[in-house]
């Protein structure tokens, strides 16, 4: 495959510096926890206890399913901001259809599926049969289904109480006191599914090439519009997943169950390693990317940082990471005008 | 008329890497002439007004403005000095007003408020006497071409520019457009402003001519006064190429008919009709605009046709995207490989096997395959690269045509358009792709080669078919092609 030379693959890996990066962050908590909150006593070190670590997994989840679709939207050169608010505006809907109608669990939850999917369709008609820009878009339905959200919350919350357990609230004991939490093993199981899809279908390949160069794309026979289509349909399942997970775990259809999460995935996605002009990026770019996130400001919870700092650093983060993908496309950019003037 | 040279260009040489565009070039424009510059595709006419523009510094020799030594770094300088060039392009901003644009930069203003009625009462004299009924307050984006074209020269005008150059201003106008263009060119030159004006429609030249200057290959080959012009005279001119230039290719047995289109219209293309035959390479010729690459974009289903039929191997087909054209093993390589052939940033596995994937019926694409068929093109084509993971924006322009060859191979392809299949490749590659192409008619395949490139297209062709104005006016059968032949009709002066 990429080379025979197993160490020349890891080192030109495209996701090797996130990788390190990751590695970075976790040897140097664990040092600064380790000799400043713990007085150099290893054995207290919380950040690397199996708790902690089922936690952190546990937290990400969501943001984690989010991001997975995203990264097949953004790689194709469109984005989604309306999400957090979709969130929003399917996981209350989905509370009051259990509790106020008292539909059967598993029957709102296709109900959820099919709206979610329905409304993201409609959303990639408009961006892929009119030039409009996905941004404006999906900027004007986050606006709406916050309407939604408003119209049938009245923005109080809708408590389930204690009903549709299955996505939010099922645990696997590995041992004593680690524990594999539903919400992880779906983000896992997504997460291999979209790796999969990216790197061994055509499916992939063509959300590659459509974000890459979307005439070139069309010319080789993929039908673009349709395409795109296609892709915000995945997003609404990904979406519904999501939310039905939010929503177990939470207990409650709040209105704010999803507020400003566009934000946190796109971030984890950039991070991750797409390219915000599309074409680039993976699936285990976005993983790491939302771990990178998730382990931040898990980290700066243990280390004492008050969360109105943590906001910084995550900020800093994401300028980091988005400079880094800046300087290659620099990189990338020079070379290609060196190859124009050689043509002239 | 005064003889009083404005402008003069002594022993210009420029070169640009591999190539010497001009070798000792002189050039003058008398003060108030009409100096039109006719030469075919890839003279230099544009590189010359390059030059007087400031987009291009000559590497040697010297330019006169008013018998003084004049050099011209920039766009700016250029402007600065009086010389104001419109270029094809419209280089206007959209959504701003006539007054807007004409302003742009050099607005009139008491302290810092615009002086907006000031900025108007001038637009509108300007426009009053160029004959035209803008407003200063229409919007750009919102009048016709030919209209964009006055508010450029009106643009112009308020700079105070002596000198006016026009680079085939009137591509995509209608005849009352033209006709009115025209005149106020020609007012202009009485008002004593000089002009030059590049064109390729001898028509045009004809009517509003003081002079004209034929060039070819970078070389002037004469300077007419307009009693002296005869069409025949400047297409004797424009040819006359170096034989021994010409590639050589190989003969390639010509079998049955494949491909055929009749009466094809929409996408700007008015109407055409050819066939091509397996083994045969029909080269398409005509000027810059005339409607080639749109009668390709219908052939390959990128655009749609208005009317028509499209016959493949004896079959009426319907071809309405790309992907029914790769169905019916067509392929079309574009003259912007870079912007429609390419995926520039990713590597060669994930270029060459992307249009192959509409071949096969499994959802997977394996990654093995994919390297596999990829490796299999590089050698096939002798494609010049570290490795199938390099990226594609690394490889230099022959190199990136092959991958775009190699991602048509992959397809199977039976029909193949080419779009300016050697455009910005050096020599040494634009003879390889040569060989592959001749390597496809004797693979019975059947070639489409749309050039702007005469010694290509009489080199290669078995037949030339010529598009005037979105026509196909022309069928040059294989003994008949000459330069002068396919000059003759795409040009189509006053007398044809």
């Amino acid at each position: 495959m990429r080379s025979k030379n197993p160490f020349r693959r890891i080192t030109k890996h495209e996701n090797l510096p996130l990788f390190l990066v990751l590695l970075v962050i976790i040897v140097a908590v664990i040092l600064v926890e380790f000799f400043t909150v713990r007085s150099m006593n290893f054995s207290t070190v919380a950040f690397i206890k199996p708790m902690n670590i089922s936690n952190v997994l546990l937290q990400v989840s969501v943001t984690g399913m989010l991001a997975l679709s995203m990264t097949f939207i953004m790689i194709s050169g469109q984005i989604d901001l309306s999400i957090g608010q979709m969130m929003c505006f399917i996981g209350t809907g989905l509370a009051f259809l259990i509790k106020v109608v008292g539909i059967n669990e598993w029957g709102a939850a296709a109900i959820a599926i099919v709206v979610t999917v329905m409304f993201q369709l409609i959303m990639g008609l408009i961006i892929s049969r009119t030039k409009l820009e996905s941004f404006i878009v999906s900027l004007g339905f986050l606006s709406i289904y916050r309407g939604f959200t408003y119209l049938i919350t009245n923005g109080r919350e809708i408590t389930i109480e204690g009903r549709f357990k299955f996505f939010g609230r099922t645990y696997f004991d590995l041992t004593d006191n680690f524990r594999l939490a539903m919400p992880v093993i779906i983000f896992l199981a997504l997460t291999l599914i979209v790796w999969f899809l990216l790197r061994y279908t055509k499916f992939g390949r063509r959300v590659y090439a459509v974000g890459g160069n979307e005439n070139a794309a069309f010319l080789a026979g993929i039908n673009v519009k349709n395409f795109r289509l296609l892709l915000y349909g995945i997003n609404g399942v990904f979406i519904a997943i999501a939310t039905m997970t939010q929503l177990s775990r939470l207990g409650v259809g709040s209105p704010l169950m999803g507020e400003g999460k566009e934000i946190e995935v796109i971030a984890a996605v950039v991070v991750g390693g797409v390219a915000l002009v599309g074409g680039r990026g993976n699936a285990w770019g976005t993983f790491i990317g939302v771990l990178l996130l998730g382990i931040i400001s898990n980290a700066l919870n243990i280390l004492g940082v008050s969360p109105h700092f943590q906001y910084v650093m995550r900020g800093l983060l994401i300028l980091f990471a988005v400079s880094l993908t800046y300087v290659s496309s620099l990189r990338a950019s020079s070379v290609k005008i060196q190859v124009k003037e050689g043509q002239d | 008329m005064p003889e009083h040279l404005i402008l003069e260009m002594k022993d210009i040489c420029k070169a640009f890497p591999g190539v010497e565009v001009f070798d000792c070039f002189g050039f003058d424009l008398r003060e108030g002439e009409i100096h039109c510059v006719v030469g075919e595709n890839g003279a230099g006419k544009s590189t010359l007004i390059k030059m007087f523009s400031g987009a291009h510094t000559p590497d040697e020799g010297d330019i006169y403005l008013d018998g003084k030594l004049v050099s011209i770094p920039s766009p700016r300088a250029a402007m600065q000095i009086g010389i104001q060039t419109i270029y094809q392009e419209h280089t206007l901003f959209p959504f701003l007003n006539v007054m807007e644009n004409l302003y742009a930069g050099n607005e009139i203003a008491n302290g810092v408020t615009l002086n907006r009625r000031e900025m108007a009462k001038k637009t509108r004299k300007i426009l009053k006497n160029l004959h035209s009924s803008v407003d200063p307050s229409d919007i750009v984006g919102q009048l016709g071409s030919g209209d964009q074209k006055t508010v450029e020269i009106a643009r112009g005008l308020l700079q105070e520019s002596r000198i006016i150059i026009l680079d085939e201003p009137t591509s995509s106008f209608s005849q009352t457009e033209i006709d009115h263009l025209l005149s106020i060119i020609k007012k202009l030159s009485e008002d004593g402003i000089s002009i030059i004006y590049i064109s390729h429609h001898l028509e045009e030249v004809f009517k509003i001519a003081d002079r004209v200057t034929v060039i070819r290959d970078g070389i002037k080959i004469n300077t007419y006064d307009s009693k002296d012009i005869t069409e025949q005279k400047l297409i004797n001119d424009m040819v006359g190429r170096d034989v021994s230039l010409f590639y050589k290719r190989e003969k390639a047995t010509i079998g049955d008919v494949l491909f055929e289109i009749k009466d094809l219209k929409g996408n700007g293309v008015k109407n055409a009709s050819f066939s091509v035959s397996r083994g045969e390479l029909v080269g398409i010729a005509g000027m810059v605009g005339s409607g080639r690459t749109e009668l390709a974009q219908i052939l390959f289903g990128a655009r749609r046709m208005d009317s028509g039929e499209i016959i493949v191997d004896g079959k009426k087909v319907n071809i309405k995207t790309p992907l029914s054209a790769i169905a019916n093993n067509m392929c079309y390589l574009t003259e912007d490989r870079q912007e429609t052939g390419l995926f520039l940033q990713h590597t060669l596995d994930k270029n060459i096997p992307i249009a192959s994937y509409t071949q096969t019926k499994t959802p997977f694409a394996l990654p093995t395959e994919d390297v596999r068929l990829t490796q299999k093109y590089i050698d096939l084509l002798k494609i010049i690269t570290p490795s199938v993971f390099q990226k594609v924006m690394f490889l230099s322009g022959g190199n990136q045509q092959k991958v775009v060859l190699g991602k048509w191979f992959a397809t199977g392809a039976d029909i193949f358009i080419f779009d300016e299949p050697t455009r910005g490749i050096d020599v040494g590659s634009k003879e390889e792709i040569y060989k592959t192409i001749v390597e496809l008619l004797q693979d019975k395949k059947a070639v489409i080669m749309i050039s702007s490139d005469m010694p290509e297209l009489i080199a290669m062709s078995d037949k030339v078919m010529v598009m005037r104005n979105g026509t196909m006016v022309e069928e040059i059968k294989k003994d008949q092609i000459s330069e002068e032949n396919i000059l003759k009709h795409s040009i189509g002066g006053s007398i044809i």
